[in-house]
This record gives C-alpha cells, structure tokens and sequence, in this order.
C-alpha cells in the first residue's frame, strides 16, 4: 500500500448527499464521503455502477441533481455545486488533476508532449520558456517517459506511455487531488504495473489526494487506503481496503472479490 | 502492583456471513474476553477454523469486529479498534501495531531491500539510515545480496516469507502479530526468527502469534490460548518451558 496519510480533522474533499439523474436515468444516488489530505480513495463496482457519473460530478463536468461538493481551498470551504461558476473552474484547473481512461481524450494529439505539459504550466500563470521546458523535461522523466521524445507528438507513443504523459500534465501546477477514472484499464500487465508503480510513488512523494474510480480490485488494494462499493448507482458498502477486500459484507460485495482470481 | 494491559479484548464478537452460499453464518467469537501485556508472548492455539487468523485480523482491524471493544494503549491512551476511524487505523498499523502475514503480498517492480524498509520510511526516518538497517536485516536473515534490488516476485516461497518478516520486525512495535511467521522456513532461518521474536519480546513488545509447529515457540512462549475452548472461559494455559 502507498504511505499512509496523516491525521487531518479538516478534510480536503466531502462529497454530500449527491445525486445525479440523467432523465429518469439514475446516474448515482445519495452519495456522501470525505478524503483527507494525503488519502487515497478507491471507487469499485462493475460497469454502469455510476463510478465515473460521481466522479465527473467531483470534477465539475457533470452538474449533479442534487447535493454539494466541498473543497478545502484557499478560499476556505467551497461548495463547488453552489459556488459562482468562475471560482468553481478555477478552483478545478488549479487544485485538482483529472485523467482518463483514453489518454487521448485527456491530452492534445496535435501538439508535442512537451507541449502538452508546457501548456498546462503556462495556464499556471508560467512565462519563461527555458523555465517550462526544464520542468516538462524533469517531469516526463519522473513519469519513465525518456526525455528525448519531449518534442514528439504523442500519438507516437504507446498507450502505457500516453497515460503516464497525461498524469504528469496534471501533475505539473501541483494539484491537491487527482481524480482518475480508471487509468489502468486498456493496458496491458507489464505497462500497467509501471504505472501504478509510478502512481504509488507520486502519490507518496507529493502528499497527493487521488479519487481513483476502477474495477481493477488489484489495483484497488494496491493504492487506496479505503474503498467504496457502488452497484446500480447506490454506495453498498465502504471501509479500509483490506476490510472490504478480505472480510466483505455486503451480499454484492462478497459476489465481487470472489469473482476476481485472488485480488 | 498488577501490570498494565496493553491489549484488551472485551466480549468480542465476530461472525462471517455469507451470502452466496445459502446464507451460512458461522459465529467465531461469543463475547470472548481476554487481557495481553506488554513483553509476554501468547500463543494461539486450537483447530484450523477456531479463529486464529481471524483474531490477529481483527486486531489489526482488517476484520471488523460484530461486536465489543478491542482496546489499544496507543501513546498510553486507550483506542477501541473496533470503532476508530480510518486515520485512526492508519496511524496505530505505522507506530502501534505489527502484522506478519502467512504470505507477503508482491508488488511487482519494488525491490525486496524497499520492501523491506517502508515501514521505517512511513515513519519518517532518513532513507540512508532505514536503507542500512535494511541490508542488516536482510543478511540477518540469509537474503544475498544481489537479490536485495530484485522485486520479490521471482522469490521462492521462504524468500518472500523472509522479506515479510524483515519487513514486519525491521520496525519495533508495541504489538506484534505474527501469522505463521516460520512455516516454510528451513531450520536454521527458523531460529533467526527464533532469535527475533525473543529480541522484541526483550524490547517489551506485546507478541501474539500462531505457530504451526509447537517446537517454535517452546522457548519463549509465556502461555497458550486455546480457542477451541473459549466456552467455558478456560483458554489460557501457562508454559512452563520458557528458559
């Protein structure tokens, strides 16, 4: 497991009674949970289980029904449902990272990978261009990437290579949460140990918050710190990692750990 | 005057139900009740399914408790496990409590000998000083050296018990709980481990451990519990080999 975080009365994130409904189409209903600093959250449940419905809620792509998200921001705490519009966006572009499970769709193809980091950190109020180039070198680096393909598109890349590229350009203005939805997916074993591996250290290293949505339940022990369990857009059950993977309650959580060889 | 506990269970009780198998419940704990001290060595006994695995687990809080306290002095303050917070869990699993696993469980690309020191790291120590404890610990226990920066995986099944043990004595703890910690060791790494636990046991650290073979523990265990008969309340019984 990655380091543990530390005590913290305040929570960074608390998500409360949110719903969301898509006509009469549940999405996810009655959702409520806090992270702290430094504390990684799993989101488990098969496909459809409404997983990615809350966490586009978190990041602000979907506006819930019903329901509040706080943030512990230098503003103090901002309900993000409720917040004028213009403070919401900037809080989610500065303090909070959000990677997909296409990296293409979280990065720009038609610009280098350079490029790609660079524009994140000139939205960041960066200027000087030797400045962004040195720190988009550091950062491909520190995601394995092997710095001499800097000026490449990343449509030459992999798609393991691809993924790591679009998490260090989130993680170059320092966000205090990333919020993931499921990024190992679509990879393939050996690429994706490599990136939870980088992922456990970034995590570690930075005092990171990370939501990460997957049904990977490996993946899941391996990063979080606690799980929550959705099934048709209800959360089942929740509790530390080894507690909901290793003793299990709930009827539908015990038919997914003993579905997967040995989590 | 009476030493002081640091463990205390209080009318535990715990019982599995499982819900794709025609709703089998199957109750492990009745209100069992039961104090351990700082320095001593129980040893938990019984047949397989008395639930012996499953105290350590529930200790460590990866089993949650039905019902009942299971007090830890955590910096001479009592914590009910049973009913504390996640960063609660957190912090008595970094500083309070250690767990030994039958099995340790791989990641692939992290090296034994890193492995091995995260609890110290977790602790904040300086890398240079836990990575030196960490080779220490490594020779301790017959690991070469060239296979102190290979991940575990490709270890043989005594290997990765070995880094499982490193791992869970490279840092002391008030509590230790060891599952099987020698079962697939050969004799001379057994009395390492031997050797280990009655180091920890000198430390003051409260040991409570299961034990395939009872030539293991012969001489260091203060007593015994026996869970198959936790009815009628007579499980403790001394040892009297201890040297």
């Amino acid at each position: 497991m990655t380091r543990m975080p530390e005590n913290s009365p305040q929570p960074l994130l608390a998500v409360q009674h949110l719903s969301k409904f898509f006509g009469r189409q549940l999405g996810c209903h009655d959702i409520s949970f806090a992270v702290s600093p430094g504390e990684v959250i799993g989101v488990v449940g098969e496909s459809g289980s409404g997983k990615s419905t809350l966490l586009n809620c978190i990041a602000g792509r979907i506006k819930p029904s019903n329901g509040s998200v706080f943030f512990h921001s230098s503003e103090g705490m901002t309900d993000l449902c409720r917040c004028d519009e213009a403070l919401m966006r900037k809080i989610i572009r500065t303090q909070t990272g959000y990677v997909t499970q296409n990296a293409a769709q979280g990065l720009k193809m038609h610009i280098s990978a350079g490029g790609n980091i660079g524009e994140k950190l000139m939205a960041g109020g960066m200027r000087h261009y030797g400045q962004i180039r040195k720190m988009a070198l550091a950062w491909l680096e520190r995601v394995e990437i092997d710095p001499e393909r800097i000026d490449d598109l990343p449509a030459t890349f992999s798609g393991g290579m691809q993924q790591r590229l679009q998490i260090a350009a989130n993680l170059v203005n320092a966000p205090k949460i990333m919020l993931m939805d499921e990024p190992t997916s679509g990879l393939d074993v050996s690429v994706q140990a490599r990136l939870i591996d980088v992922l456990r250290k970034l995590v570690s290293g930075l005092h990171l918050s990370m939501v990460l949505v997957t049904h990977d339940l490996a993946v899941a022990r391996l990063l979080c710190h606690r799980l929550y369990v959705m099934k048709q857009g209800e959360m089942v059950e929740s509790g530390l990692s080894d507690q909901i993977l290793d003793d299990p309650r709930q009827p539908y959580t015990q038919l997914l750990v003993s579905s997967v060889l040995k989590p | 005057m009476a030493p002081r506990w640091i463990l205390k269970l209080e009318n535990i009780e715990k019982d599995f139900l499982f819900h794709l198998q025609q709703g089998t419940r199957i109750v492990v704990f009745d209100r069992f009740s039961h104090l351990f001290y700082p320095g001593r060595a129980s040893i938990l006994t019984g047949p397989s399914g008395s639930g012996k695995s499953t105290l350590l687990r529930m200790i460590y809080g990866t089993y949650r408790t039905g019902g009942g306290h299971i007090w830890v002095r955590h910096r001479d303050r009592p914590v009910d496990i049973a009913a504390a917070a996640p960063a609660m869990i957190y912090t008595l699993r970094r500083d309070t409590i250690g767990y030994v696993s039958q099995f340790l469980r791989v990641v692939p690309r992290v090296s034994a000998l890193d492995t091995v020191i995260e609890p110290l790291l977790a602790r904040n120590m300086d890398l240079e000083k836990a990575l030196k404890k960490g080779r220490a610990l490594l020779e301790r226990l017959n690991i070469p050296s060239n296979m102190w920066h290979l991940s575990a995986t490709t270890f043989s099944g005594g290997e990765q018990q070995r880094i499982n043990l490193a791992r869970g004595f490279i840092a002391p703890f008030p509590i230790l709980l060891l599952d099987e910690p020698t079962a697939s060791l050969d004799l001379k790494n057994r009395q390492i481990v031997i050797d280990l636990i009655k180091e920890a046991l000198a430390d003051n650290t409260c040991v409570i451990g299961v034990f395939h073979d009872p030539a293991d523990h012969r001489d260091f265990a203060d007593h015994t519990i026996d869970l198959s008969l936790m009815l009628n309340q007579e499980v403790m019984q001394p040892c009297t080999q201890k040297n």
